[in-house]
């Protein structure tokens, strides 16, 4: 049922992916900024954020395993919340903050959408992403090439520590002599004492090859970057006017 | 540099991870003339990575290591390696980039080279050690051993005068030992190769340089002399 991580990069088929890369990153972080400034609250605010957010996934053309994975782990991560909702309730009440009910849901519902929109559009925009996009991408936009470099190997290596996990994992499994459920509650465990050094001895290692290959000194722009088309102008002028609205929402409601 | 000058040499050269502990290289000298390929060879934990490694500067070593006549210093150690192709013993961990031609062309983009030209050689460098068809994929997923090719194309594509390399046919089959194998007989850079893999270090060198406890205990030609240096074999 669950995506793993490598299988989520680039794999949308929808018309953003077909953007020059430095417009997907562009265009999902304006978008995952206005669902956050647009107040969860109100109803123009909530529709604005559940539109945004339904609009960019359909235009990355995400797998629905992986739209059904994220979704879920959002709710499993932001849903929880609202059962803090009577605790709140029974607290002192506000004047000119309606009913104590209202008040309490408050909070949670805000963080249950501005999450789960956060985290669909931060997925969708992944999924219209190449890993070596990424890298293009970022090199075009106006950022510090160290935060380039440093992004694209976090990224990069991300992937190489959670194959080394499913691995350490595996080994606890087999050596264990229990399921694979119960090997990942032991590898938990076994954090300090076993995954952390294997991962330090990794990165060691890592770090000596990138300093061997001359990786901190290189100029990335050596491998280019696709410039920005007209589609790519539409785009990032859509995403702007989206969080405009999502701002001037949020200056009504104060 | 000089024109006579060897590719690689030690002059008593001393490696200690803990200034307390006993020495992983302990007072190592030998010289590896321009072209010459010599065999490292050594049981687990004999000193063979850690040589390789203070050959790059990448390990703190007393006594002096000169590549090509320029002494190893952490002022010159940026134009040492810059003559020096390295084969990590676990490919991931020096494969840098997202996809296998990025992560080839790599060496040559850094030096200078044009994009299209640097993408034609990669290609042509991943094609003849079999993985050119992979050349568009992302790294993450390749086998060990197309990671270890990869690895290698990333290592010999400048065409480096020295090629240090740490178990290359560790996780080959035995078809892609033997490709390996005439693949970098065609080179003519310098190479000292640590390996386990005595049938495959026979095929490409002539010399075997055999350490024990971070010393050198035999330096020649003699294959045989192996059997007895090495238990088991």
């Amino acid at each position: 049922m669950w995506t793993s991580w490598h299988e989520i990069w680039g794999s949308g088929r929808g018309p953003a992916a077909r953007l020059a890369p430095q417009t997907r990153i562009l265009a999902g972080a304006i978008l995952f900024a206005a669902c956050l400034a647009s107040p969860a609250l109100s109803l123009p605010g909530t529709a604005l954020v559940a539109v945004t957010t339904a609009a960019w996934v359909c235009a990355s053309g995400m797998p629905r395993r992986t739209l059904r994975s994220s979704a879920l782990l959002g709710l499993a991560m932001f849903l929880p919340y609202l059962l803090l909702v009577p605790f709140i309730a029974k607290g002192p009440s506000v004047p000119g903050q309606g009913t104590d009910w209202a008040r309490a849901l408050a909070a949670p519902w805000g963080i249950l959408i501005h999450g789960l929109a956060g985290l669909l559009i931060a997925t969708a925009t992944v999924t219209t992403l190449m890993m070596s996009d990424l890298r293009s991408g970022l090199l075009a936009l106006p950022l510090p090439r160290v935060f380039t470099a440093i992004v694209v190997q976090i990224v990069h290596q991300t992937s190489v520590l959670l194959a080394e996990t499913e691995r350490v994992t595996a080994a606890v499994a087999v050596r264990g002599g229990s399921g694979k459920r119960r090997a990942v509650v032991r590898m938990l465990i076994s954090l300090p004492r076993v995954w952390l050094p294997r991962i330090l001895g990794r990165a060691d290692r890592v770090a000596a090859a990138m300093e061997l290959r001359g990786f901190a000194e290189a100029d990335l722009r050596i491998f280019g970057h696709r410039p920005a088309g007209a589609p790519d102008i539409i785009a990032t002028v859509t995403a702007g006017a989206v969080l405009a609205a999502a701002v001037t929402l949020r200056l009504r409601l104060l | 540099m000089t024109a006579a000058a060897p590719a690689l040499a030690f002059d008593r050269v001393t490696v200690r991870y803990e200034p307390d502990a006993g020495p992983a290289l302990d007072n190592v000298t030998f010289s590896l003339a321009a072209g010459e390929r010599a065999a490292l060879i050594g049981l687990n934990g004999s000193g063979k990575t850690t040589l390789l490694m203070a050959a790059v500067g990448l390990a703190a070593h007393e006594g002096e290591i000169r590549v090509r006549g320029t002494s190893l210093s952490p002022r010159t150690a940026a134009e040492v390696r810059d003559q020096v192709g390295f084969l990590f013993n676990v490919p991931e961990d020096q494969l840098l980039f997202p996809k296998v031609i990025e992560d080839a062309a790599f060496g040559l983009l850094r030096r200078g080279s044009a994009r299209t030209d640097a993408y034609r050689r990669a290609a042509e460098t991943l094609d003849s050690l079999g993985v050119g068809a992979l050349a568009e994929w992302p790294l993450q997923q390749l086998s060990h051993g197309q990671k270890q090719r990869v690895a290698l194309a990333g290592a010999i594509i400048s065409a480096p005068p020295l090629l240090l390399l740490d178990e290359p046919s560790a996780s080959l089959d035995p078809p892609g030992r033997v490709s390996l194998a005439r693949l970098l007989d065609r080179l003519d850079a310098a190479m000292l190769i640590a390996t386990h893999d005595l049938d495959f270090a026979a095929r490409i060198c002539r010399r075997f340089i055999v350490l024990d406890g971070g010393r050198v205990a035999h330096d020649g030609e003699d294959v045989k002399i192996l059997e007895n240096l090495i238990p088991g074999r």
